[in-house]
């Protein structure tokens, strides 16, 4: 298990909904349907400012549970990526270690 | 596609929610929703609003309740009320929600036990409100529809939801299963909500999915929704912050923050995606999720509320008749009322005028239906006058003959031309307000007889909402973000007077927050510090009882308002006096008033000392009938009618006109003491005028200075059109009072006073006065009056006529500062004692204590014989050259000291007199610590100096060397026993080794055990340095020049920011140096010079200007200020004479040459002129004549 805060690169649906991740320089194939939560921030200890008026984004942020296979044809691994309210970047938070999650 | 929200917390749900109704019903009306419910945490707080909102935006208000279920581990339900079934489910919501207070202590305080119901009270409640005996209104409307009257709605937080939460299936199933059983058919559903929050916690989907599971293994409907906390996702920070502040923890360390932001009133669209969600995951597919929505919708439909029908939406509601006595036509018997009065006020019958005006006010109250009103309004009147307590009507009821001729007022409204037409007219249909003004300390048992009076189902109290202001905010703020409470204190000392949600701007202009300022930015969380509080502004924190309103209703009133405990134990609405007129609530303000108390007792210490007519009269030379009777208002037995003396006694206008007016009711502030001197009142309309201009509006319009001029004659009156001299004539031209306002529309126009009225209300709306203004532009054309009067005319009517004041107010609040000024005149003594007993005014209590030495009352020490536990005037031998009889002085009480409880003071009155210091110890029933305090106060000086030897030091010493010989032995001597006749062997015994006290020691002493500085002022110990320094004492400022430059020192004893012309702060500081009090005017530059020492700072050094403001009254412009107690920072001796000092900035705009300061409140001399003259030109011109002659406005009156 890993973890991680970096870019990654998402294909969505036009509904939303995740399809292809690339991630260094591999592509990853949607294996199963995903798991979208709101996860709380520390927003107190991470941000200087919280202004009235600031909108979404501040107190959580959206985590998306996914299960891929390199290729459409690897091993099947979960990953949890984060999805910034405004800009619609995505980032990714952690990997999980693929035998834990069979268990 | 639509979705109506059924839990959805306002901002009245006190620190838990974070939207205004009004907020959250414009944004589910923007959604496309078509009804939104309320659902509050412990109450129906916000429902007034909501209906408010929901009316006007033009969607369905649902009404419920977020209540707690009583046992361990119940958790907590929503509860939805029926509607439109003629208020059945209206009334048992508020019955139940009653219930849920019933047996609680106000504030949670004490914990008798927590707010919440059993299931038994829901279930009995969820029936329905038929059969229960107090409801007499719901119960005669019959059930029209199926269903329950309340649905309870169990959501994540019900036992079932926490069993959910715990996966515990089976106990969830039981749980539900028992709740179906106790409660009625129908009356119970699941609420599933998901806040998306992680996989399997809390208000994640998978416990929506559970629940939904839960309730279709049962039978039971489920809904959905979403625990609404905020309108926006950007209120979920503020949600955070009140949860922290509600648990006083900081964020960091609270498990149970919500578990994200995701409490928002999400729209149609999300919330239809969320049913997806829930129904995909629970394997239910499109027919689940449908299924859950429609019950959503069949539900909302359930609960649509209709708030006329059901609530009695503004629909008035009075006692019933019959409860006063009442049982022919109401009207009949309040004209017979009336006349009634007018035998009494008026024995020759009264004049044409009354009989009209009496007419016209009886035809309107009897149409408008508010006779029993009135009459219910007399019957309190004359129940507070007959338990013989101190009451006088206040605010626009003293508009009305018919309020007079009851004995609800004491103004003769025809006297001083107060029109009917601003109190109650036909155009208007609203309950008026009649205030009726008590002794404070008699406030509480008048609540108590009223309640006795009309029934506990008539009768609550109203409640009022505690907001964040901004010290409670940066406290909270604070807290949560993990600030020390020293630097919190140090930053919340700093904040005055403004508005938490304008903390960055206030960082950006004021002084005292400079220092703040700069750290803002380069200290870690600060920024946020500021952002939090700007959060929290104004969102309510508690309500508490309401200082003055009790709400009178009829047998049903308690069917309309759920009702809790107060702090006093009597019952409190949970609205407050915004929703009174909504909810056709009938409010009585019965307001405590402490002047009421001090004037009463002074009253009784006037009979007390004197004993008889003749005795008061030749104390207080009050004069007697030729024949050598007393005056009318002075019985013989020496009690003083105070409404009955005369209003234009010469020696109490040279009082007020002294500006010596500390103590006084309303007119003892400095900006009051100024203003008076300026205005120099000659007769009882100028105590109304002067009271009535120092209002926001006037100052800030800068009304004061045109009529100041006119009144002393600088000016010529001056007026738009020779038609408007009647309605302004006594105010000089000057648009004061709203009755002018009314007046001038009526004449202009041509329109009823009535109609007038109206038009005055609406001006100052943004979107209503175009069309007043249209109005009476045509109207008064039509009439044929010029454009320029027209123009003129509006132009005054836009500015005064939204903020203007009410003459019958000014009217009521005159006739006690007149009387409290007739007291002060003539039975100093007695005001005096009765002023330190009840506090009424502003100032702490040695500031009066200091006007007493100033007026050469003589202040008597503590003596163990003779004091009580009240404050007594007191006979003093003046020697042989005083006064035959005496002079009077007033005797310290035993009630002020530090550490000494109420029933060691009841015990030591009841034991006097005391032979010896050993029958006090006998007696008294003191502790040790009492017993040293009073020594060191000099209480037992009396009995020493018979005795022997030694001083008051010897005898503390005396008295802790006893109790360290005979710990924790206290003989008391039993009852019956007789003390035996000895000399005081203990005192005549004691050993005089002490040096007595030095005087400041004695002063010291006297601050730290009674606050209160008697035997000499705390400034004396200063007077070296104030010596050295060169100051000014307050008592010789007088005789000073105007313009002198001054250095004076002394103690804060007020501190104001009186609200002033441009918006710019002005701030007053009164100094008090025990020769007087000197108010000091910081404009803005001395405020930038003086930072953070404007607001808290004890001990002042003050560079500044005189200022004469009249001619008996002088002020200080200040400077500069320093802290005394810092004496390094202080300027060395001959400040004045330094090049370096600060100097004053001539106003812009004024003339230079007169070197006049701009007099507080009056601002830039840009008065509207005489004769088209250039404003400045004659506002120099005017400076050098008042400078010139000294200020001294009194000229002959030329009216």
């Amino acid at each position: 298990m890993g973890l991680f805060t970096r870019s990654i690169d998402v294909d969505c649906t036009t509904s939303g909904l995740p399809l292809r991740l690339r991630w260094e320089g591999r592509e990853y194939l949607v294996a199963a349907e995903p798991l979208r939560w709101f996860e709380r921030r520390k927003w107190w200890a991470e941000e200087l400012r919280a202004e009235r008026g600031r909108g979404p984004g501040l107190v959580d942020h959206e985590m998306w549970r996914i299960q891929a296979r390199l290729a459409g044809r690897g091993p099947l691994r979960t990953f949890d990526l984060s999805r910034h309210a405004e800009t619609g970047r995505w980032r990714l938070v952690m990997i999980h270690d693929a035998l834990k999650e069979s268990a | 596609m639509s979705f109506t929200h059924l839990h959805v917390s306002s901002a009245f749900s006190a620190r838990y929610g974070v939207s205004w109704p009004d907020e959250l019903v414009r944004a589910a009306a923007a959604a496309g929703a078509d009804a939104l419910a309320c659902t509050d945490r412990d109450g129906l707080y916000g429902i007034p609003k909501h209906f408010k909102a929901c009316l006007r935006h033009g969607i369905d208000p649902v009404v419920g309740v977020d209540l707690a279920v009583l046992g361990p581990g119940a958790g907590r339900v929503v509860v939805l009320a029926r509607g439109n079934d003629g208020g059945a489910g209206y009334t048992a919501l508020c019955r139940l929600v009653s219930a849920a207070h019933a047996g609680t202590t106000s504030g949670g305080r004490g914990a008798s036990r927590p707010v919440g119901v059993t299931p038994g009270e829901l279930a009995r409640w969820a029936a329905g409100p038929v059969g229960d005996a107090g409801a007499d209104r719901a119960g005669g409307a019959q059930d029209p529809r199926a269903g329950a009257a309340l649905t309870v709605l169990l959501g994540p937080q019900s036992d079932v939801g926490q069993a959910c939460l715990r996966r515990g299936y089976g106990q969830a199933r039981q749980l539900l299963e028992r709740w179906r059983a106790v409660l009625p058919p129908g009356a119970l559903a699941v609420e599933a909500v998901t806040h998306v929050n992680r996989p399997g916690a809390r208000l994640s989907t998978a416990h929506a999915v559970r629940m939904v599971r839960a309730a279709r293994d049962c039978g039971v409907p489920a809904v959905l929704g979403n625990a609404v906390r905020y309108a926006e996702p950007d209120g979920a920070a503020t949600a955070d912050v009140l949860d922290a502040a509600r648990a006083l923890s900081t964020l960091e360390a609270l498990d149970d923050l919500q578990p994200n932001g995701q409490g928002w009133l999400k729209e149609p669209a999300q919330m239809h995606r969320l049913a997806g969600e829930v129904a995909r995951e629970a394997g239910g597919g499109a027919g689940l999720a449908a299924e859950l929505l429609a019950e959503t919708a069949r539900l909302a439909d359930h609960c649509r509320m209709d708030p006329v029908g059901d609530a009695g939406w503004g629909i008035p509601v009075v006692p019933e008749a019959r409860v006063i006595g009442i049982t022919g036509d109401p009207a009949r018997e309040l004209a017979a009322r009336c006349e009634a009065g007018i035998t009494r006020l008026f024995p020759d019958g009264g004049d044409t005028r009354l009989r009209g005006r009496l007419a016209t006010e009886l035809d309107t109250i009897a149409s408008l239906g508010f006779c029993s009103y009135f009459l219910t309004v007399a019957e309190v009147s004359s129940m507070i006058a007959a338990m013989g307590v101190r009451a006088a009507a206040r605010g626009s009821g003293a508009s009305s003959l018919v309020n007079y001729l009851l004995g609800v007022s004491h103004v003769n409204p025809l006297a001083h031309d107060l029109l009917f037409e601003r109190f109650l007219s036909l155009d208007r249909s609203t309950l008026p307000d009649i205030d009726i003004d008590v002794e404070s300390a008699e406030r509480h048992a008048v609540y108590r007889r009223i309640f006795e009076r009309f029934g506990r189902e008539r009768v609550t109290l109203m409640s009022m909402q505690n907001g964040y202001r901004a010290r409670g905010a940066v406290r909270d703020a604070g807290l949560v973000l993990g600030f020390e409470n020293a630097e919190i204190d140090d930053i919340a000392k700093q904040l005055w007077r403004f508005s938490a949600s304008g903390f960055r701007a206030a960082l950006a202009e004021k002084p005292e927050l400079r220092g703040f300022a700069e750290r803002v930015g380069s200290e870690r969380q600060l920024d946020l510090l500021v952002d939090l509080t700007e959060r929290l502004d104004r969102l309510p924190r508690h309500i508490s009882m309401h200082p003055c309103g009790v709400i009178l209703g009829d047998s049903g009133l308690l069917d309309r308002t759920p009702v809790q405990p107060s702090g006093l134990g009597l019952p409190m609405s949970q609205f407050d006096k915004h929703d009174m007129d909504p909810m056709g609530m009938l409010k009585l303000d019965v307001l405590g008033v402490r002047m009421q108390s001090a004037m009463s007792f002074a009253l009784r210490e006037v009979v007390r000392i004197h004993g008889s007519g003749d005795a008061v009269a030749a104390a207080g030379r009050h004069p007697l009938g030729t024949d050598g009777s007393l005056p009318p208002f002075l019985h013989g037995d020496g009690r003083i009618d105070l409404e009955r003396v005369p209003l234009d006694d010469e020696p109490t206008f040279e009082l007020i006109r002294s500006t010596h007016t500390l103590g006084c009711f309303q007119i003892e502030s400095p900006g009051q003491r100024e203003l008076i001197g300026k205005l120099a009142p000659r007769e009882f309309n100028d105590l109304i005028i002067d009271i009535s201009l120092f209002r926001p509006g006037p100052m800030k319009s800068n009304m004061v200075k045109p009529y100041l001029e006119n009144r002393h004659g600088f000016a010529r009156e001056r007026y738009p059109h020779p038609d408007l001299v009647p309605a302004l004539a006594e105010t000089h031209g000057v648009t004061v009072f709203h009755e002018q306002v009314l007046r001038t529309f009526a004449t202009m126009t041509g329109c009823s006073l009535a109609k007038a009225d109206v038009l005055r209300r609406l001006l100052g709306s943004e979107t209503q006065e175009p069309a007043v203004e249209a109005f009476f532009r045509s109207h008064a054309t039509a009439r044929g009056y010029p454009l320029a009067v027209v123009d003129e005319v509006w132009e005054t009517l836009k500015a005064f006529g939204s903020f203007g004041f009410c003459k019958a107010h000014g009217a009521a609040f005159a006739v006690p500062t007149y009387q409290s000024a007739w007291l002060k005149t003539h039975h100093p003594e007695a005001f005096l004692a009765g002023l330190w007993e009840h506090d009424p005014g502003m100032y702490p209590k040695r500031l009066l204590v200091a006007e007493a030495r100033r007026m050469g009352i003589p202040i008597l020490p503590l003596d163990i014989n003779r004091s009580c536990a009240e404050y007594r005037v007191e006979r003093v031998d003046a020697g042989k050259d005083g006064p035959p009889g005496g002079r009077l002085g007033i005797r310290l009480s035993l009630s002020g000291i530090y550490g000494m409880s109420a029933t060691e003071v009841r015990r030591t009155v009841a034991g006097q007199p005391y032979a010896s210091l050993a029958d006090v110890r006998d007696r008294a029933g003191l502790t040790r610590s009492s017993l040293e305090r009073l020594a060191a106060l000099g209480a037992f000086d009396e009995l020493q100096r018979r005795s022997g030897p030694g001083n008051r030091s010897d005898l503390v010493r005396h008295l802790r060397e006893a109790a360290a010989r005979r710990p924790g032995v206290r003989r008391r001597q039993l009852p019956g026993q007789l003390a035996l006749p000895l000399p005081d062997l203990e005192l005549s015994a004691l050993r005089a080794l002490e040096p007595a006290p030095t005087a400041e020691e004695t002063v010291r002493t006297e601050l730290d055990l009674m606050a209160l500085d008697v035997s000499g002022h705390l400034m004396d110990s200063h007077a070296p340095l104030l010596a050295e320094l060169g100051t000014t004492p307050a008592a010789e400022l007088l005789g000073l020049r105007n313009g002198t430059e001054v250095l004076v020192a002394g103690v804060r004893v007020a501190t104001q920011t009186p609200p002033m012309r441009g918006g710019r702060r002005v701030v007053f500081i009164s100094l008090d140096d025990g020769t007087g009090c000197v108010d000091c005017t910081f404009f803005h530059d001395a405020q930038e010079n003086s930072g953070p020492l404007l607001f808290a700072t004890r001990l002042l050094l003050v560079h500044g200007i005189t200022r004469r403001t009249g001619p008996r009254g002088i002020s200080l412009q200040a400077l500069q200020a320093w802290d005394l107690s810092v004496r390094d920072a202080l300027p060395g001796p001959g400040h004045l004479a330094d090049p370096g000092r600060a100097r004053p900035q001539p106003p812009p705009g004024r003339a230079a040459a007169a070197g006049v300061p701009a007099p507080v409140g009056t601002g830039h001399p840009r008065a509207r002129t005489a004769d088209g003259t250039p404003g400045a030109l004659r506002g120099a011109a005017l400076a050098v004549r008042m400078e010139a002659e000294g200020l001294d406005n009194r000229l002959p009156a030329g009216r």
